[in-house]
């Protein structure tokens, strides 16, 4: 579940008066949005966040509401570069097309948007749609934030460690993997104790579902 | 003769003189004739380039070359003419030297029987019989004498033949010459001759004689002298004329010319040749000259030989001339078999149909394009007249009224005029006629040519290229509304958008439990938003508006005739395509109405080919198309033109009438269903009306009102 307070709404719109509105009505639904008047704009922002030391991925849930037809670089255009970055995937990207460009909004469905909502739209039910993009936002934020952890955590244990842990997610008993590794049987069981120990986990199945979730 | 006496000098045979010469003469003649030639040639070709055309120089060129071999041809005749005249001579030459051989002879001869008279006769009787018998034996001797030592007369006896000469002198004395003679004679111890001297015999006649002393001598001694006379003039005619005299003259001469005796014949004779030789006779000299009188070498016969050379010459020329002619007629022939096998091919494989007409109008001539384009067979249209059997049975009098005034000399426009033709099958195809005049070689009017173009082909073409064209253009405007409507939407959900966000923001504020306090000034502020973006959108509807009126003012004033005029083209363009015939008919003094000429020209064309559409089926023979445009009803504010659009096609069912003018509704495959409607529109826009009703007995009339242009006052 997202927070409110850790999660923006980015809008993309030529037209200050659809972003200005835009603004104020998720303001009312207790939602913080920045505003962008064109994508250049857009991507000028995630520039700076990079060049300030953030990560290439954002660390914060997020969503995109992104206006079709734009002078300048076009929606489209932008989602493309988006999604070739993977903030896309990490921001779920609503469009906003006049009835004319449905066709090209469906598409754009198909490749990875979000969502794509009709102007004049009703717009609680694009509130709504945003919050479920923000919710998976988190979601895959977390996920993301997990496999991380997981993969330090992984960096820690030695050689020797990850030999055991890799016979051990097999199930193999102590014994076969002490004759295996060549080893006595008690070191072993050092060598499993220090692994379960770095990697937090209780048991072997908690260690295997760990293990194929970063697989 | 000098020069062959000159050459003769030199101690040449004669005989090689004139062929020396000749051959030196010939070839200095040759090479000064080639130089003249050359010079002559460069000398005219630079003088005539310069004064005269080309052709006059050559002429010129012919008349010298012409005058060079005659002079080359004389100068023959001339050499040959020599050259016989040498011959003569060379003969003449031979016989003096033989005359003087024989004289030599006979003289020796004389000599020895005179010492045989001398040996057997020493006694004073036999020597003079013997002497006399002599004397009658040689008629050249006038006396014979016998003297002593000391030249005294011992015994004489005269010539019996003849009178003697000596008796007026007794010649007891001894003559000089022969005196002379004889001391020389004693000396030689032989025969001996004295110089010639001439002898008078009184009444101014005499003779030219000369002495031969003979010396007498016994045993060793010498003991007298026989001393002979000669006549010279006998000498001749006795010793030479017989052989010699029968030709020419012969004639003793002193060295100087002086003629002392002479015989032979003197013929008469244009030429005289010469031939003089000396007589060399022991103690004396003289001159044996020979004439040969000769007719002048035929001129004649060298003549005929030059003759026969130059016409040789000639016929050779002539046989070169006459071979290059025939091979420069044969390459001629051939050029203009080329050609004419050429003309033949371009003729046949020419797509534009060709025809020939005399001045009567009958063809005479059409080539094979003509025949394949109208079906029948050139022995079918050859010599045929009016009516033509390509031509369309109902176009008979209007064909038959244009040729009229073609064959009254009245030329058809230069670019061509379009007619319809019709097959062997009956079908019917437009051409296109190009005619001239046909101007024969003596520049006089045979008749007309004419070049036909099948152009249905084209016409498919043009009309496939105008349907697509509409096609397209249609297509345009559809793109365009599809454009306009795309770009008003995007302008109109801008506002719209939001509108809605701030009307929905509000309700969320106000719904909400925990609102904040200062929700009502949030609330205020979104409702002045609300109202800022509906005038936005308002004034977008408004733009849209001041499209449509600025159509208003290109609104103008035109003549009825010029709106129909306009679409003319067009109609007659699909018309033809479709076989139908369109009337137009303008009321008079129709006044100009106020309109949109685009619009309404369009709303024109569209009932038009509504009206051809409708006819465009196989039942429909007679199909007819009217344009008309007349007054309208009108009232003291305004007044109306009506124009209207009739067919006489299938006409409409009831059920299609009602939904005529509902947009997008159509009967047509390829129609939008938009034509009527805005035509409607456009009417109307324009304050007039558009009705429609069937026409009796068959089809529809459509007619719309157009308000009469108010004249500015």
């Amino acid at each position: 579940m997202y927070s409110p307070q850790d999660s923006t709404v980015y809008i993309v719109d030529d037209d200050v008066s659809v972003r200005e509105g835009m603004a104020w009505l998720l303001r009312t639904r207790r939602l913080l949005s920045d505003s962008f008047d064109s994508a250049e704009a857009f991507l000028e922002m995630l520039q700076r966040n990079l060049e300030l030391g953030g990560q290439p991925l954002p660390q914060q849930a997020g969503c995109i509401l992104l206006d079709v037809r734009m002078p300048g670089m076009s929606g489209l255009a932008l989602f493309e570069q988006l999604l070739a970055n993977g903030i896309a995937q990490a921001w779920p990207v609503i469009f906003l097309t006049g009835h004319a460009d449905v066709p090209t909004a469906v598409d754009s469905v198909k490749r990875g948007a979000f969502d794509f909502c009709e102007k004049p739209f009703s717009d609680n039910a694009l509130v709504d749609r945003v919050e479920q993009a923000l919710n998976l936002s988190q979601e895959r934020l977390d996920e993301r934030l997990q496999k991380g952890l997981l993969q330090s955590r992984l960096n820690e244990l030695t050689e020797r460690e990850r030999d055991v842990m890799r016979l051990v997610v097999e199930g193999l008993p102590n014994k076969l993997i002490a004759d295996q590794l060549d080893i006595s049987v008690r070191t072993v069981e050092v060598h499993r104790s220090r692994v379960f120990d770095k990697m937090d986990v209780k048991s072997a199945v908690e260690l295997a579902n760990l293990l194929r979730m970063l697989a | 003769m000098k020069e062959a006496g000159r050459v003769n000098n030199q101690g040449m045979p004669p005989h090689w003189t004139p062929l020396t010469l000749s051959r030196h003469r010939l070839r200095g003649l040759w090479a000064m004739a080639r130089q003249h030639l050359r010079s002559g040639l460069v000398h005219w070709q630079a003088t005539l380039d310069a004064a005269l055309p080309w052709g006059s120089g050559r002429h010129t060129l012919w008349v010298t070359l012409i005058g060079l071999v005659l002079a080359v041809l004389v100068t023959l005749v001339w050499l040959a003419g020599r050259y016989e005249a040498s011959q003569v001579q060379a003969e003449l030459e031979r016989d003096t030297t033989d005359a003087v051989s024989d004289l030599r002879g006979s003289l020796s001869r004389q000599v020895q029987v005179l010492q045989a008279l001398q040996t057997q006769h020493a006694t004073p009787g036999t020597w003079h019989t013997e002497a006399v018998n002599l004397l009658r034996d040689n008629r050249d001797w006038l006396r014979i004498e016998t003297r002593d030592l000391q030249n005294h007369l011992l015994a004489f006896a005269d010539s019996p033949l003849r009178a003697p000469s000596f008796e007026h002198n007794s010649r007891t004395d001894m003559v000089n010459e022969a005196l002379q003679a004889c001391l020389r004679a004693q000396r030689f111890n032989g025969p001996a001759y004295s110089g010639s001297y001439y002898l008078p015999l009184g009444e101014g006649q005499g003779m030219e004689v000369m002495e031969l002393c003979l010396p007498q001598t016994q045993g060793g001694t010498l003991r007298g002298f026989t001393v002979v006379t000669y006549s010279l003039q006998e000498l001749l005619t006795e010793r030479l004329a017989p052989t010699f005299g029968r030709r020419n003259e012969l004639s003793f001469t002193e060295a100087d010319g002086t003629r002392l005796a002479s015989a032979g014949t003197q013929r008469r004779g244009r030429r005289v040749f010469t031939a003089q030789q000396l007589v060399d006779l022991p103690g004396t000299t003289m001159v044996l000259r020979m004439d040969g009188r000769r007719g002048e070498p035929d001129l004649f016969p060298n003549v005929l030989t030059a003759l026969v050379t130059a016409m040789s010459i000639a016929l050779i020329t002539v046989m070169v001339l006459l071979a290059k002619d025939s091979r420069r007629r044969l390459k001629a022939e051939r050029d203009l078999a080329e050609a004419l096998a050429f003309r033949k091919a371009m003729e046949d494989s020419l797509v534009t149909g060709l025809r020939a007409r005399d001045l009567q109008g009958r063809i005479t001539y059409v080539n094979p394009a003509f025949c394949q384009m109208v079906g029948f067979d050139a022995s079918a249209l050859i010599g045929r007249n009016a009516p033509m059997p390509y031509w369309p049975p109902e176009m008979v009098d209007e064909y038959q009224q244009r040729q009229a005034i073609r064959l009254a000399g009245n030329a058809p426009p230069r670019e061509g005029f379009e007619s319809v033709f019709m097959r062997q099958d009956g079908t019917r195809f437009p051409v296109l006629i190009i005619e001239a005049p046909l101007i024969s070689a003596q520049g006089e009017q045979t008749g007309w040519m004419g070049a036909m173009l099948d152009i249905s082909e084209q016409r498919r073409v043009e009309e496939l290229s105008r349907a697509s064209q509409e096609r397209l253009q249609a297509t345009a405007r559809l793109a365009t509304v599809g454009e306009m409507a795309s770009l008003l939407s995007h302008e109109l959900n801008q506002p719209l958008a939001a509108i809605a966000s701030y009307a929905n923001g509000s309700l969320n504020l106000l719904k909400d439990p925990e609102a904040v306090p200062q929700t009502l000034d949030d609330v205020h502020m979104a409702l002045r938003r609300i109202a800022e973006q509906a005038g936005r959108a308002g004034r977008v509807i408004n733009s849209v508006h001041d499209f449509v009126r600025r159509r208003d003012q290109a609104r103008e004033a035109v003549a009825p005739q010029a709106l129909l005029d306009a679409i003319a083209p067009l109609v007659n363009l699909q018309a033809r395509k479709l076989r139908v015939k369109v009337h137009t008919r303008i009321d008079p003094k129709l006044p100009p109405v106020w309109c949109d000429r685009t619009m309404v020209e369009q709303v024109l064309l569209n009932l038009a080919r509504n009206g051809m559409q409708a006819m465009d089926h196989p039942e429909c023979s007679e199909r007819v198309l009217v344009l008309q445009a007349k007054r309208g009803a009108s009232n003291e504010r305004q007044s109306w033109v009506e124009l209207a659009v009739t067919d006489v096609g299938a006409g409409i069912d009831p059920e299609v009438a009602d939904q005529l003018f509902t947009p997008f509704f159509t009967t047509k495959a390829e129609g939008m269903g938009l034509g009527l409607s805005l035509c409607r529109t456009v009417v109307e826009q324009h304050g007039g009306h558009l009705a429609f009703e069937p026409q009796q007995p068959k089809g529809t009339v459509f007619r719309f009102t157009l308000p009469v242009a108010q004249v500015t006052p």
